[in-house]
């Protein structure tokens, strides 16, 4: 890779790799620049935004001085990044790390960089800016104990350097300059601090955590287990995935990042950093497929519990402590090339979409039937939501989309409606929950199979559509034959398929819907229905299409094996906030789908 | 004067004290972490150092309010209005000696003015008025003083009447 070119300040979307540690995630692009880091947790305000603000959001430099080539990769089975630059003088190697505590006391965050010099000699320098409150904060930097050390409100950030050169405050920001030879070793560490003193450790315990982070992760992935196709895809997705999941709850956020934008320059900005019930199933599917049980069951108990305060109705999302409400707001940020509003908080949160029903059954079916146990409690609660869903199946919804225009009778949300009814039936039939109301389910999947049979289906397209009284398209009706709604191998839904293929996608590419969504302007391509896609015509018996599909697919990975939600066509730019878990998931359920078929 | 009613309004001046702390560190007011600064005096295991760093810091209160008694006998006078007196010198004297210079010497793992090299993890010194920990710390402080000693005056006036 050349000397990344910024647009405006941008580094492209494509080029962000992503470091974390459980809690929190920072973004590196492809020349050296942390411009992504929310502190303490990943839902909290950043430290870094120049990703959404390229002249105030506050970043951690670090490259040469000289022009330099690139070659990134994570080191193996790990979440450890490394970037080896090349100048006309040298080369060096940056390894870049959120650490995990270790026994001794450390710092509530720790970001470690380390350079090592391999050959010749390059002029390095570095350059840290920190801009707490998404640069809202009034930020002040000092020095403690001759370390200096960036504070605001609450918030702290000690910059501990080894070897870096002298460092220096001024205009705003903690820089240096260092001469990296063959066999020099140069550390650099941000060591955070939230509602207590600094912890600054020394620069022994500094290697040593950087060390055992790369142990943790390589036992974390030696836990995995895939012999399938695209191995190293899947592997990296669930590294991706990991990042993700909030290490105290076992959430998963849907991606690292807010507001980057799914067309450059319009409004489609979201924040994403809390957890979708819409990604429930995946997750379970995904993490119990790669033998990931704990993290499995976590996330299922997590889920059980945040949606207790709302019981029998869900939210859409929520925050990564299990909060409800995550009241929405624009940032004073320019946004990515200009994308504005930069959105924190998510107004999806206070929508009413049916899908997540469909999806939470068919989570704890997952479970169920992988543990062949439910705790009585929890039972009885999906009995509960059970017996919502034959209560308000009929109202219309914003869909999995979140579409801000008037509701609407979505497709997909009765097919998940029918989903519901259908896992609830059958955990009843096992046993798992209360069958008491098990006859009046099965009526209410007949009703709903009735309606979406009669009012969904266009005899012009051969295919389900977006909506009743419409003609649109919508790749989330793929979520009908990987969920299991009617016969796979039926006329409707190879009609479908080819109904989709026809008019949504471009190639590789798949666009989520035609027709209105009540907001402007327009969007790539989803990656996640690409996917979608692949595990359709996997189902439904194309897997050699289902194959070639995926094979492309796969090399639209960025260079360290990352996705975002979205990606341009014509450029393969990414889109939208990453890295995108629903993409990830949707990788490794379309991997382990085809491996099913493939094998039957 | 009851040396029960120092040891009563210890109680409640240390609760409301460590509460109003907290209270205000959740409110991102300040950094401060009194049990925490404390506990790790004895153990990196964060957890461990803040348990710990709890009951020092109560029996800290205890004491202080032992003091508080043994003054308002010498001078025979107490009340709420000379607590709280009492209290603001308590929390100056913290902020500009007790906390900011005297700590720092006898924690194992506080950094000073001339602390060098070292080979292990060192806290966040206070600075004066333990300013380090934000710009309201030294607010925040002393009004939770002064409410410790208007409540241990106040405990020590009622226990005598």
């Amino acid at each position: 890779m050349d000397t990344l070119r910024r647009i405006g300040g941008y580094a492209p979307l494509r080029s962000y790799a992503a470091i974390g540690d459980g809690r929190t995630v920072a973004l590196v692009a492809g020349d050296g620049s942390i411009d992504w880091l929310p502190l303490p947790e990943l839902d909290s305000d950043s430290v870094f935004c120049a990703v959404l603000d390229a002249e105030r959001g506050g970043l951690f430099a670090l490259a040469p001085e000289l022009p330099y080539t690139v070659e990134r990769r994570y080191l193996p089975e790990t979440n450890l990044l490394e970037t080896v630059f090349s100048t006309s003088t040298g080369s060096v190697r940056v390894t870049d790390a959120m650490t995990v505590p270790s026994d001794g006391l450390g710092p509530l965050r720790e970001l470690s960089r380390r350079v090592e010099g391999i050959a010749g000699s390059v002029a390095m320098s570095w350059r840290v800016e920190p801009r707490f409150g998404y640069a809202g904060a009034e930020t002040s930097l000092g020095w403690r104990a001759g370390v200096p050390v960036a504070t605001a409100g609450a918030d702290a950030m000690a910059v501990c350097s080894f070897d870096a050169g002298t460092p220096e405050i001024a205009a705003g920001a903690i820089h240096g300059r260092f001469e990296a030879h063959e066999g020099s070793s140069t550390l650099i560490a941000l060591c955070a601090a939230h509602q207590e003193p600094l912890v600054i450790p020394a620069r022994a315990e500094l290697e040593a955590r950087l060390d055992t982070t790369a142990a943790v992760w390589r036992e974390w992935s030696d836990g995995l287990t895939y012999a399938g196709p695209w191995r190293e895809a899947v592997m990296r997705s669930a590294l991706a995935l990991k990042l993700l999941v909030h290490a105290p709850s076992g959430a998963l956020a849907a991606a690292a990042t807010t507001s980057l934008p799914e067309e450059i320059g319009g409004e489609r900005n979201w924040d994403y950093r809390y957890c979708w019930v819409r990604d429930s199933a995946f997750m379970l599917n995904a993490f119990l497929g790669l033998s990931c049980a704990p993290e499995a069951r976590a996330y299922f108990w997590w889920l059980m519990h945040a949606s207790q305060l709302t019981h029998p109705r869900l939210r859409v999302l929520y925050r990564l402590n299990g909060a409800a409400r995550a009241p929405e707001r624009s940032l004073p940020l320019e946004g990515y090339r200009g994308s504005r509003p930069v959105r924190v908080g998510n107004a999806a949160a206070g929508q009413r979409q049916l899908d997540t029903y469909g999806e939470l059954l068919q989570t704890a079916w997952l479970y169920a039937t992988t543990d062949h146990s439910m705790d009585r409690d929890i039972g009885r609660r999906l009995a509960e939501v059970a017996d919502l869903v034959c209560e308000i199946w009929e109202q219309p919804d914003a869909g999995i989309w979140e579409v801000r225009s008037a509701e609407r009778h979505f497709t997909q949300s009765k097919m998940m409606c029918w989903i519901a009814l259908d896992r609830a039936a059958t955990l009843a039939d096992l046993g798992l929950i209360p069958a008491r109301h098990a006859e009046r389910w099965r009526e209410g999947a007949e009703a709903i199979r009735e309606f979406v049979e009669t009012q969904c289906f266009s005899e012009a397209k051969q295919s389900y559509v977006r909506s009743t009284d419409s003609e649109e398209l919508d790749a989330s009706i793929l979520l009908g034959v990987v969920f299991g709604y009617g016969d796979a191998r039926s006329s409707r839904w190879t009609g479908t398929i080819e109904a989709i293929q026809r008019e949504l996608a471009h190639g590789p590419f798949v666009h989520r819907y035609s027709g209105e969504d009540g907001l402007e302007g327009s969007e790539g391509a989803f990656l996640s229905c690409s996917f979608w896609l692949v595990e359709a015509l996997a189902r439904t018996g194309r897997v050699d299409d289902a194959v070639a599909l995926m094979d492309e697919l796969v090399e639209l990975r960025n260079d360290v094996g990352l996705y975002a939600e979205e990606i341009d066509p014509p450029t393969g730019d990414f889109l939208g906030n990453l890295p995108q878990g629903l993409t990830h998931l949707a990788l490794i359920s379309a991997a382990l789908a085809i491996a099913t078929e493939t094998a039957r | 004067m009851s040396v029960w009613g120092a040891i009563a309004g210890g109680f409640a001046g240390t609760l409301v004290l460590t509460t109003a702390l907290r209270g205000a560190n959740e409110l991102n007011l300040t950094r401060i972490d009194l049990p925490f600064l404390l506990g790790t005096a004895f153990t990196s295991d964060r957890t461990r150092a803040k348990a710990v760093g709890y009951l020092l810091h109560f029996l800290a209160g205890m004491v202080f309010a032992l003091i508080y008694y043994a003054v308002f006998v010498a001078i025979d006078s107490s009340g709420w209005w000379l607590g709280a007196a009492f209290g603001l010198a308590h929390g100056l004297f913290s902020g500009t000696a007790l906390v900011s210079v005297l700590l720092p010497l006898v924690h194992p793992r506080m950094g000073t003015p001339s602390t060098a090299a070292t080979s292990v993890a060192l806290l966040e010194p206070p600075g004066f008025m333990m300013l380090n920990y934000g710009a309201r710390t030294p607010l925040v402080t002393l009004v939770a003083h002064v409410a410790y000693g208007t409540l241990v005056g106040g405990f020590v006036l009622m226990a005598a009447q």
